[in-house]
């Protein structure tokens, strides 16, 4: 089985007393093993309810819907029982994170937490064998002085500390797939790059999956070989790295595109942001999610879902201006 | 830290200092003050005022010789008895106290934490529900209407319980219950307002995501953190049970601290009315102070104030 | 939307005009949800919402209405004594007339009094003699004779001659409708002014609170620097002991009396207002110096006033609304305690503390005057909670 991950037509929404959030409208995806895939979207456009639902780690106000599949090494999550699914929380698939402050416990030392996923799969191993492995990790994961550092409490680190800690709790027990939910967003940016570089290192040491979500493509160049772009709940665009920045066929990423700032263009040329705000979920739009902000948008744009072309190989986009009837004025995909 | 603890313990006893003076202040200096001689008193208790105070002497050297009497745990002759000390009544009732006190702390205690628990994980059922009813009703309700209630249902209609005496713990049961009911309440709410704010915390997400079960969740995560704002409210919760045996005593006959203060309040008897003030201020900034050592153990963030 | 479909090979197009530009108007690029309006009715409408809190305050307004007009409607003031008549519950156990013509009802005097049918009290039965064997003591009733018969617990009416106990039955006192209290008076009455005093205590002592506080937070908070910590520092060690000790000792140097209640409470619960008065009054001066920057444009000073003062305002008036039961609750306290009210006032814990010896009794002596209390509590609780989630801005929908 090539594919780690195979995510087939995802539906999650939240039952809320306002009524239902749709955030995930029907999303299928894979992740082949041994790659970073990258998933980019705004706030709001799905991407991390979509990597939580592997996991099931939404909240009981959600619900992951008929009809939905996600298969992991050919097991599927959705109808796990519960025991079953711990046992792979923290085991065959890890997590990391927004924001490490608040992912760690304030009040329990930083080793502890560590040690607490080894010893939950694990749990023959003794007090010292955890320590030990515990400081290995601190080791991988470049944290400085790890004997002092294994008694210390989360505020006592700084933030990219932190996250490395993280780091070294979803790596323990050498998962086949990492899921990282925008691990870098809350970091500087300096901070942000030896993460990048820290992650792409262990990649390559241990040859697990990584499913990397963050709403920068600036990050995702230096990091993925696939990228998937979220919008509305839906994916827009999917490709390789490359195909992506060379060849994007969707006005949203387009749009992405354009918004990141390039350090050697010229000063006069302004950055361009996309106008508005994302949908609201509870009403989502009836057609293409994007054909509000959409500058190239049409009446059918608003009226109907376009359906998903096939540009080439793994390079898909869903948008009408790449139909065959698609008019040739303003069409950005037209040659 | 240590010199955080030192300060705090220098403000106790300013803090303290400050009470005793009021209260002396108040006692002597106000016009109409038994201890300016306009009251009638009997000549035997004048006698004894003045063998121990002096009262000729300027206030301020009576004030040095009462904070004396009061380092050495001498407070005075009582107003009103003669013969008695205002130590007889703290050393008498006191110890009543403490133990109906010691008990309801540990009832509130066993049945707010596991209320409050039931009422957040299950929260928005039915459990939920209930469980918040009566803590609201116990929290609105004042604790003799409480007490009034339940002497009525468990003692006169169905005769389980006695209406007094704490001969066997059968007479405990109603008493603790009545003195217990606002604090359980109030904490039942807290913990549960506090559980629910933890277990939304990432913090818990990612023990989930660790794959521990929802049980080791909550024991190891969550109530650790949710209790930390119980344990900061258990010095104004030790200072609401005070207040509160003074009805719960006067109902139930038990002869402890509290209801001899109500009654020295109600005979007028001065000294005690002083010196029974004085040592509950003492108490109750002493139990602030080990209430606040005992957060700073618990919570490692406070270290670093 | 299936107006006009293109047909082509590539499927139908259900709209008209497929290709054209979609106009700034079809999108919705910032949908904002709900109309506006006013900061005061959108509290308004977000308490309306909340039934505890509309119950709360029909309540209140049926306590208060209660309280003040009730007296007239009553024929007994709170202090008519009636000594034959003491005790009498709302709903009086009697024994039937053999003819039918009234009821009668055995007073804790041992005396008979006869009630007519509609339940209203009406005399007294002049008392002929007693049997001490016999243990029946003979009453005159339109010259026949009737007796109680104290052999048996509890008592009852008898006919002499027959012996036959009359017909037992149940009559709504129509004369005191919630009976009467050890010294004959008329209960409903007393409750209205108990409900009255309380009232009125709560309310002036929290008023007086407010001013305190108001005064103190705002001059801790506006001068700021050494002195507001000094003043915040008091005011941490007053609260370290509980008020519920001053007022007892203020009430011990002031005397019983309505004057000395409503000083004792209004000068010690004000630590509350003051904190919350500080808070306000900080972050109105922090406001301040954001428009004295000119990061906002300074039309908005307007806005601000218009929004800060209400805000501030609205925490401080939960405070009130929730001081009211504090004060309510100590009033009862210290009259069931007996440091409060003299006789004949009445307030609401005066009564319960003179119903406790009769608690066996007369339980509806002690619960009347506690559940008036009770509500009282709810009433403003729930009243309190529901300005609270109305004017918290997280809570908008």
């Amino acid at each position: 089985m090539e594919h780690i991950l195979e995510i087939k037509n995802l539906r999650t929404s939240f039952m809320t007393s306002n009524g239902e959030v749709q955030a995930v409208r029907g999303v299928t995806f894979h992740v082949d093993r041994g790659e970073i895939l990258g998933i980019v979207g705004e706030s709001g456009s799905g991407k991390s309810v979509t990597s939580m639902s592997i996991l099931q780690l939404l909240g009981t106000t959600a619900v992951i819907k008929e009809g939905s599949s996600i298969l992991f090494d050919g097991q599927e999550l959705t109808t796990l029982k519960k025991k079953e699914l711990r046992a792979i929380r923290g085991e065959k698939i890890s997590m990391i994170f927004q924001d490490p402050m608040s992912s760690l416990n304030p009040l329990i030392p930083v080793g502890k937490q560590v040690a607490e996923i080894i010893k939950e799969h694990h749990p023959d191993r003794n007090k010292d064998e955890l320590k030990s492995m515990v400081l290995e990790l601190f080791d991988r994961v470049k944290i400085p002085e790890p004997k002092k550092r294994y008694g210390a409490y989360p505020h006592e680190f700084s933030g990219g500390m932190r996250q490395r800690v993280m780091i070294a709790m979803a790596l323990a027990n050498r998962p086949e797939l990492l899921i990282a939910d925008e691990p870098t967003t809350a970091l500087d940016v300096t901070i942000q790059d030896q993460i990048l570089k820290q992650l792409r290192e262990l990649q390559r040491e241990s040859g697990s999956s990584i499913i990397f979500i963050t709403h920068d493509l600036g990050v995702v160049a230096e990091l993925c070989s696939r990228v998937v772009v979220m919008y509305g709940g839906l994916i827009m665009e999917e490709a390789d790295i490359d195909e992506i920045f060379e060849n994007p066929k969707h006005p949203y990423t387009l749009g992405l595109l354009r918004a990141i700032p390039d350090i050697g263009q010229d000063k006069s040329r302004r950055l361009t942001p996309i106008e508005g705000t994302p949908p609201d979920m509870t009403d989502p739009p009836k057609g293409c999610p994007f054909a509000a902000r959409c500058p190239y948008a049409r009446n059918i744009c608003a009226v109907k879902q376009p359906e998903y072309v096939q540009l080439g190989e793994g390079h898909r986009s869903m948008c009408w201006l790449l139909d065959e009837r698609a008019p040739k004025e303003n069409n950005p995909f037209v040659v | 830290m240590v010199k955080y603890f030192a300060k705090r313990f220098l403000i106790m006893l300013a803090a303290l200092f400050l009470i005793a003076l009021i209260t002396f202040v108040i006692m002597h200096a106000v016009p109409g003050s038994p201890f300016t001689g306009e009251k009638k008193i009997s000549p035997e208790i004048q006698a004894a005022l003045e063998a121990k105070y002096n009262l000729d002497d300027p206030l301020p050297v009576q004030f040095l010789d009462y904070i004396r009497g009061l380092l050495h745990g001498d407070f005075g002759p009582s107003y009103k008895y003669t013969g008695k000390t205002v130590n007889d009544f703290i050393y008498n009732g006191f110890p009543v106290s403490a133990k109906l006190g010691l008990i309801t702390i540990v009832f509130v205690l066993l049945t707010a934490i596991p209320m409050g628990i039931v009422a957040a994980v299950k929260t928005g059922r039915w459990q939920d529900m209930t469980i918040m009813a009566i803590a609201t009703i116990g929290v609105t309700i004042p604790s003799f209407v409480i007490a009034s209630l339940l002497i009525y249902v468990f003692a006169y209609r169905l005769n389980w319980l006695p209406t007094f005496g704490l001969d066997s713990w059968k007479g405990y049961v109603l008493p603790v219950v009545a003195l217990g009911g606002y604090s359980m309440s109030y904490l039942a709410r807290l913990m549960r307002s506090s559980l629910l704010e933890v277990m939304g915390q990432d913090y818990i997400r990612t023990a989930r995501a660790k794959g521990l079960s929802e049980t080791k969740v909550i024991l190891r995560h969550a109530m650790r953190n949710a209790l930390i704002p119980i344990v900061t409210v258990l010095g104004p919760t030790v200072a609401g049970l005070l207040t509160g045996s003074f009805v719960i005593e006067k109902i139930f006959a038990i002869p402890g601290l509290g209801v001899h203060f109500v009654n020295s309040v109600s005979q007028r008897d001065y000294t005690t009315i002083m010196g029974v003030t004085i040592f509950y201020a003492a108490f109750l900034l002493a139990m602030v102070f080990l209430v606040d050592i005992f957060y700073c153990l618990i919570d490692p963030r406070i270290k670093f104030e | 939307m299936d107006d006009f479909t293109k047909q082509t090979g590539g499927g139908e197009l259900p709209c008209e005009n497929p290709w054209g530009m979609l106009d700034a108007d079809s999108r919705d690029m910032e949908k904002l949800s709900g109309r506006n309006r006013s900061f005061f009715s959108d509290v308004w409408f977000r308490f309306r919402r909340k039934p505890t809190a509309v119950a709360g305050l029909v309540m209140i307004l049926v306590l208060v209405l209660f309280a003040l007009l009730g007296p007239f409607f009553t024929k007994y003031s709170y202090s008519d004594q009636n000594l034959d008549l003491v005790n009498i519950p709302p709903l009086l156990p009697v024994f039937e007339a053999e003819d039918g013509s009234c009821y009668f009802y055995i007073t804790q005097s041992l005396k008979v009094v006869t009630v007519n049918r509609d339940g209203t009290l009406d005399r007294q039965l002049t008392r002929l003699r007693e049997d001490d064997k016999q243990k029946m003591i003979y009453f005159d009733y339109n010259g026949e004779e009737i007796v109680i018969f104290y052999g048996m617990q509890p008592y009852v009416i008898a006919n002499p001659e027959t012996r036959m106990i009359m017909e037992r039955a149940k009559v709504w006192n129509r004369s005191y409708i919630l009976g009467t209290d050890t010294l004959g008076r008329d209960i409903l009455t007393r409750l209205m002014y108990g409900t009255r005093v309380s009232m009125l205590v709560a309310f002036i002592a929290v008023l007086v609170n407010l001013v305190i506080g108001i005064i103190y937070g705002g001059i801790s908070g506006y001068a700021g620097g050494t002195a507001d910590n000094i003043m915040m520092r008091i005011v941490d060690i007053i609260s370290t002991i509980p008020l519920t000790l001053y007022v007892i000792l203020i009430m011990v140097l002031l005397g019983s009396g309505l004057h000395s209640i409503i000083i004792a409470i209004g000068t010690v619960y004000w630590v509350d207002m003051a904190r919350v008065v500080r808070g306000q009054v900080l972050t109105l001066k922090q406001q301040e110096f954001v428009i004295a920057s000119r990061t906002i444009g300074s039309s908005t000073k307007t806005i601000l006033t218009q929004h800060l003062i209400p805000n501030a305002m609205g925490s401080i008036l939960v405070t009130v609304t929730m001081l009211i039961p504090s004060a309510i609750f100590m009033e009862a306290f210290l009259g069931y305690l007996g440091i409060g009210l003299q006789p004949p006032l009445a307030s609401l814990g005066t009564m319960c503390n003179d119903a406790t010896e009769n608690l066996k009794s007369c339980p509806h002596q002690l619960f009347i005057p506690a559940l008036v209390i009770c509500m009282i509590m709810f009433a403003f609780n729930f009243v309190g909670d529901g300005l609270r989630d109305a004017l918290d801005p997280k809570l908008k929908k």
